[in-house]
């Protein structure tokens, strides 16, 4: 359960980042209701999955799929540049982002 | 460093502000100060994806805030600096400064 947590936390900032990227095209109020509702869902499903996973793990699988799914609904839907370049530059903030939360 | 990149940065700032808050507010206006910060922050993000691409925006974001919390834990809370510590802020940093680098010549800057 505490695993299907995390996952779905990590869904849910993905979404709320859509949220920001549709905001940027569209400026509904609604999208930032959403985006609210994600991010406070997410958090929450975190908290919660840290019951049970230890807390460096927990937080470096939500890292992780959070601003990578982030990035990748960048590039997939809103056009974001696809240079390898800013790929490997991302690949590495995140490595090291994950790495630094499991060892702290 | 450009006027957008330092909205980025200021973000990274009071998200190490309220990441701290949550584990050491005690005080209502401690609580206070670190629901302002959540909500600053993410009004700052918004901000900075008016200019910048969001999912740059997002990982840099993430990505300063984890070497921000870090090093908080460090200089104020008496965590110890490994050297695995070290070499990743050193990785993380690096990937910051190419991807600015980068992000440079694609901005949404012109093309909105």
């Amino acid at each position: 359960m505490a695993w299907l947590a995390i996952i779905t936390a990590g869904l849910c900032e993905v979404f709320g980042v859509t949220m920001m990227n549709r905001w940027q095209n569209e400026k509904k109020f609604s999208m930032i209701v959403w985006l609210i509702v994600s991010f406070a869902l997410s958090l929450a499903l975190l908290s919660y999955a840290m019951n049970s996973v230890p807390m460096s793990t927990a937080y470096a699988v939500w890292t992780g799929l959070g601003a990578s799914g982030g990035a990748l609904i960048g590039m997939i839907f809103f056009g974001e540049s696809k240079n390898w370049k800013r790929i490997l530059f991302i690949t590495m903030i995140l490595v090291s982002a994950v790495g630094l939360k499991l060892i702290s | 460093m450009n006027k957008h990149w330092s909205i980025v940065l200021l973000a990274v700032l009071f998200e190490v502000i309220w990441v701290i808050g949550l584990k050491h507010s005690h005080s209502i206006w401690a609580w206070g100060g670190t629901a302002f910060a959540v909500v600053f922050t993410f009004y700052l993000l918004l901000l900075a994806g008016r200019f910048l691409p969001v999912g740059t925006v997002y990982t840099v974001f993430t990505g300063l805030g984890t070497a921000g919390t870090v090093m908080a834990g460090v200089l104020f809370f008496d965590e110890s600096l490994s050297i695995a510590k070290v070499l990743l802020l050193a990785i993380l940093l690096a990937g910051v400064i190419g991807l600015k680098t980068v992000t440079s010549h694609d901005a949404k800057e012109g093309d909105a």
